[in-house]
C-alpha cells in the first residue's frame, strides 16, 4: 500500500490534536487541585496566568477578556470554539482526522473519539461545578489513553503507525518544553530556597505526569537539579525531551530503513542536531536565564522539525502552531 | 404479538393476515414469538446505537449546517425465496445489460435513435448527456456500468417492478453489509433454521469486476493501482465510500490527492507520484474536471478528462451515464431491451406518461390526484407529486410546474406499494418497502444477493429516502434447500 501525503498528514495531527487535548487537560486539571490549597488571590492570578501560558492561549485570551476569573478561564480552556487550542476544539479536529483516515487506523480509536464527541452536547459549558469539569478532563484523558492502547496493541508498525507516533511525540516534547519554561519563569523571580520552589518543581512533574515516574528514581523531596535532569534528560522516562527526540529520530531512521536520501538529508541533520544540542547541554553550569533561553530555542526547533518533516513527506501545509 | 397487525389492501411481504404468516417467513414469525416486546425494544435500541457509536452516518444538509445522522434500521428482514430471487437475478442481468449496450451505442454509431426507437432529442437535450467528453472513446470491456443500483418494488399483486435505474454513483452498498452485521450481532437467534445467501466474498467480486477495468495505457495491467475517489468527509455518503475502500483494500482519495501530468494520473504519497490506472469515482461528472465540466468545481482534477480520453486511466462508472438513468428515460428501458437483446423485458417497469405528449398530458392534468409526478432530474423523493396524498394547493403549484416545463416531468399511476411490518417505539406496525439491487460489472455481471431494503418508517409515508426518514431492513435470499423448509 502507498501512504497518501494527505492520510499521512491526518495520521501526524490526529495524534497531534489528541496528546495536546490530554496535556492541555492535565494542566486545567492540576490547576483545578491547586486552587483548593491556594490562599492567596495573586498567586491564584498568577497559576491561572499559568495554566494559558501552558495551553498556548494566554495572549488570545487577554485580548478578550480584560481579567483572569476562573470561571471564564475554564470556559476558555475547554469549551471556546474561538480558541483554537481549547480542549473540544483539539478532541473535534481529532475526530475529523480520524474519519478522513477511517480506512487505515484500528476501528477502536474512531469509535473511542466519535463517542466522545457524540456525547458532548451533553456536557455542560456553563454553570457547570468543578466535579463536572474534573469528569470532563476524565474522559478526555482516558480517550486519549485508551486510542494510544488500541494503536499500541493492534496497529502493524508499519508507516501509518510511525506518523502517529512522530505526531504524539512532536507534540509532547514541545509541551514539555513549554510547561518546564513557564516553571522555571517563575521560579526566577522568587528568591533562592523559597519554601515555594518546593511546590513550583512538583506542579512541574504533575504538568507531565511525571511525579510517580520521578519518586520511585528520587527522594520524594524537590529537588530542582533532579527534576530538571528528569524532565529533560531522562532517557528512559516517555515523557522526557530526550526520549521524544531519541524517538522521533529512531522512528524517522527505520521510516527510510536506514538509509538517508536527498529529500530527507535535511530532515536527518536537524534531527541530528537536536539531539547533541539535548544530549551535550550541561544543567549544573547554567544559570537559570540560560535555561530558559535553551528551552525557548528547544520549542523553535521542534516547529522547524515539524516543517521540514511536512516537507520531506510532501504533507499538506501544517496549521501554524501558536 | 402482531394481533393488532393490518394488512389492508396492501400486498404484505410477510403476512397473509394478522395470523397467519406467508409460508417463507414461517419460522421467522415462530422465532418472534419466543421474545418479549421489552427484549425486542432493548434490542432495537442497541442496534441503532450500535450505528452511531460506529459512526455509520450519513450528512442531511439544511441551510448549509451539516448534522450527521444514522439511518434508522429495523429489525424485520426482507426474506426473498429463492426462486423469486432467481427470476429478480435475470433481470437484472438483463437490464444492466441493454442499459449498457444503450450507453455504448449513443456515444458511437446511435443505431437505436436512426431506428427510430428513442427520440433524438430526448438524447440530445438531455443536461446528462456528454457527447463532447465521452463520445467515440474505447473504454476497457465497452462497460459503462461497473455498479448499477436498481430500485425495484412491489405492486399490489406482489409483481417485482423497477422503479428507478441508478447508473451513476449508486450509494447504500456499505449498509446491505452493516444492516447484516448488526443484526447477526444483535438479532443471532432469528438465523437459526434459516439458509440464507452469505454476503461474505462480495465485496472480493467488486475488487475482481473493477479491478478489470485496466486501461489501455497501463504499465501494470497485471496489478493495476486502483484507487475510489470521494469528494470527501462531508460528502453525505461518506461512509458508503470509507467503507468500499477499505474493504476492496484501495486508496480512498480526494480530488486533491491525484494530480495529471502529461495526461497520466498520478496520486501524490509521501514517496512522490504513484500511477493510478483505476478510478472508481464517487463524484459526479459535472465535478469531476473543471477544464473539462464545471469550471468551479474544487472537488475534482484538472486534465482527467484528457487521461481517460487518451486510454491512461479507466473511470468507472462511466463518463455520461446519466442520460440513461433519468426518469425519462427509464420508459424507453422495456424497448431498449427488445432492440438489443431481442428479449422480454423479465422484470417490468411501471407504467409511465410523457408530459411532453400532448395527449398523455391532458390525462395526466385530469387525473392529478390519482398519480404521481416526478422531475426527470431530481432524485431523493425531491420535487415530486404524490396525488392522493397531496393538499390541493400542492397539486395547483404541480399544474403549473407541468404547464411551465413539461418536458421536465413525468407522471406514474400511484401503486399500492408492498409493505411489511416494522418494529419501532414498541409495536409492530406496516411500512411501505422498496430494494436497491446492486448489479457489479466487468468482464461479467454479478448480482450482490438480496440488497438494500429500504422502509418508510414514517406510517403512511411512500417515501424511502434516507434523507427523508427512511430506514433500512436487513435482506435475506433464501438457499434453495432453505425453501424446503418454507
Amino acid at each position: 500500500m502507498h501512504m497518501l501525503s494527505r492520510v499521512a498528514d491526518s495520521l501526524y495531527w490526529m495524534a497531534r490534536n489528541l496528546e495536546r487535548a490530554e496535556n492541555n487537560a492535565r494542566a486545567l486539571h492540576v490547576q483545578l487541585i491547586n486552587m483548593l490549597e491556594a490562599n492567596d488571590a495573586e498567586v491564584l492570578d498568577r497559576d491561572w496566568e499559568e495554566v494559558l501560558e501552558i495551553t498556548a492561549s494566554l495572549a488570545d485570551y487577554q485580548s478578550q477578556y480584560p481579567e483572569l476569573k476562573s470561571e471564564e478561564i475554564i470556559h476558555y480552556v475547554a469549551f471556546d470554539s474561538g480558541n483554537i487550542n481549547s480542549l473540544v476544539n483539539c478532541m473535534t479536529y481529532a475526530r475529523e482526522n480520524a474519519r478522513a483516515t477511517r480506512d487505515i487506523i484500528p476501528e477502536g480509536v474512531w469509535e473511542g473519539l466519535n463517542r466522545f464527541y457524540l456525547d458532548l452536547p451533553a456536557v455542560r459549558r456553563s454553570d457547570f461545578t468543578i466535579h463536572e469539569i474534573q469528569n470532563f478532563l476524565h474522559t478526555i484523558t482516558m480517550t486519549s489513553m485508551t486510542s494510544q492502547g488500541v494503536i499500541e496493541s493492534t496497529m502493524t508498525r508499519g508507516v501509518s503507525y510511525s506518523f502517529i507516533k512522530i505526531g504524539k511525540w512532536l507534540e509532547r516534547a514541545e509541551k514539555t518544553a513549554r510547561i518546564l519554561n513557564v516553571i522555571c519563569e517563575k521560579a526566577r523571580k522568587e528568591k533562592q530556597d523559597s519554601i515555594n520552589h518546593h511546590y513550583y518543581w512538583l506542579a512541574a512533574l504533575r504538568l507531565v505526569n511525571g511525579y510517580d515516574a520521578y519518586i520511585k528514581e528520587y527522594p520524594p523531596k524537590m529537588n530542582a537539579m533532579h527534576v530538571l535532569h528528569f524532565i529533560i534528560e531522562e532517557e528512559k522516562f516517555p515523557r522526557s525531551i530526550r526520549y521524544c527526540v531519541d524517538h522521533v529520530m529512531e522512528t524517522i531512521y527505520k521510516l527510510e530503513k536506514g538509509e538517508i536520501h536527498h529529500y530527507s538529508e535535511r530532515l536527518f541533520q536537524l534531527l541530528e542536531t537536536i539531539q547533541q544540542e539535548v544530549t551535550s547541554f550541561d544543567l549544573e553550569e547554567m544559570s537559570m536565564e540560560e535555561l530558559m533561553g535553551f528551552l525557548d530555542h528547544f520549542q523553535n526547533r521542534c516547529i522547524q522539525v515539524s516543517r521540514v518533516f511536512s516537507e520531506t513527506y510532501y504533507l499538506i501545509e501544517p496549521v501554524e502552531i501558536k | 404479538m402482531l394481533d393488532q397487525y393490518q394488512t389492508d389492501s396492501f400486498f404484505d411481504e410477510m403476512m397473509n393476515n394478522k395470523e397467519q404468516p406467508k409460508p417463507h417467513y414461517e419460522h421467522f414469525y415462530q422465532m418472534l414469538h419466543r421474545f418479549s416486546v421489552e427484549v425486542l425494544h432493548e434490542k432495537n435500541e442497541t442496534a441503532q446505537l450500535s450505528f452511531l457509536r460506529k459512526g455509520i452516518t450519513f450528512t442531511v444538509y439544511s441551510d448549509s449546517v451539516g448534522t450527521e445522522r444514522t439511518m434508522p434500521f429495523d429489525f424485520v428482514p426482507i426474506i426473498i425465496p429463492s426462486q423469486n430471487w432467481q427470476r429478480i437475478e435475470r433481470g437484472m442481468k438483463q437490464r444492466v445489460k441493454a442499459l449498457n449496450l444503450f450507453l455504448e451505442d449513443i456515444y458511437h454509431d446511435q443505431e437505436i435513435i436512426n431506428d427510430g426507437i428513442i427520440p433524438r432529442e430526448l438524447v440530445e437535450q438531455n443536461p446528462y448527456y456528454y457527447h463532447e467528453q465521452a463520445s467515440g472513446l474505447n473504454i476497457p470491456y465497452q462497460n459503462h456500468i461497473f455498479l448499477a443500483g436498481i430500485d425495484l418494488i412491489r405492486d399490489e399483486h406482489g409483481e417485482y417492478r423497477v422503479l428507478e435505474d441508478n447508473l451513476r454513483n449508486p450509494s447504500g452498498m456499505s449498509y446491505v453489509f452493516q444492516n447484516r452485521y448488526v443484526m447477526r450481532q444483535v438479532y443471532p437467534e432469528l438465523f437459526f433454521e434459516h439458509a440464507i445467501e452469505t454476503l461474505e466474498h462480495q465485496l472480493s467480486e467488486l475488487h475482481q469486476a473493477l479491478i478489470m477495468h485496466v486501461p489501455a495505457n497501463s504499465l501494470s495491467p497485471e496489478q493495476p493501482c486502483a484507487v475510489l475517489l470521494t469528494p470527501g468527509s462531508y460528502n453525505s455518503a461518506y461512509y458508503d465510500h470509507v467503507f468500499l475502500a477499505q474493504q476492496m483494500g484501495i486508496e480512498l482519495v480526494e480530488g486533491r490527492d491525484l494530480v495529471v501530468r502529461n495526461d497520466i494520473v498520478y496520486m501524490k504519497t509521501i514517496r512522490g507520484l504513484k500511477r493510478v490506472d483505476i478510478i472508481y469515482r464517487r463524484i459526479d461528472d459535472d465535478f469531476l474536471d473543471p477544464d473539462a465540466f464545471d469550471p468551479k468545481s474544487v472537488l475534482g482534477v484538472r486534465g482527467l478528462l484528457r487521461a481517460y480520453q487518451k486510454g491512461n486511466v479507466a473511470i468507472v462508472n462511466g463518463i455520461g451515464n446519466g442520460v440513461a438513468d433519468d426518469k425519462a428515460m427509464y420508459a424507453y428501458v422495456p424497448d431498449m431491451i427488445r432492440y438489443y437483446l431481442d428479449e422480454e423485458p423479465i422484470i417490468p417497469n411501471v407504467e409511465t406518461y410523457f408530459l411532453r405528449d400532448e395527449e398523455q398530458r391532458a390525462y395526466v392534468l385530469d387525473h392529478l390526484h390519482e398519480l404521481v409526478v416526478k422531475n426527470v432530474g431530481a432524485s431523493g423523493g425531491y420535487d415530486m407529486l404524490i396525488g392522493p396524498h397531496a393538499e390541493e394547493e400542492e397539486i395547483a403549484v404541480f399544474r403549473e410546474k407541468i404547464l411551465e416545463k413539461p418536458a421536465q416531468y413525468i407522471a406514474q399511476p400511484t401503486i399500492k406499494l408492498s409493505r411489511a411490518p416494522a418494529f419501532q417505539g414498541g409495536r409492530f406496525y406496516p411500512c411501505h418497502v422498496d430494494l436497491r439491487v446492486f448489479v457489479m460489472s466487468g468482464a461479467h455481471s454479478h448480482v450482490l444477493p438480496g440488497g438494500l431494503s429500504r422502509v418508510a418508517l414514517k406510517e403512511g409515508s411512500l417515501v424511502v429516502n434516507s434523507s427523508q426518514g427512511g430506514g433500512g431492513k436487513d435482506t435475506w435470499v433464501l438457499q434453495e434447500r432453505g425453501n424446503a423448509h418454507a
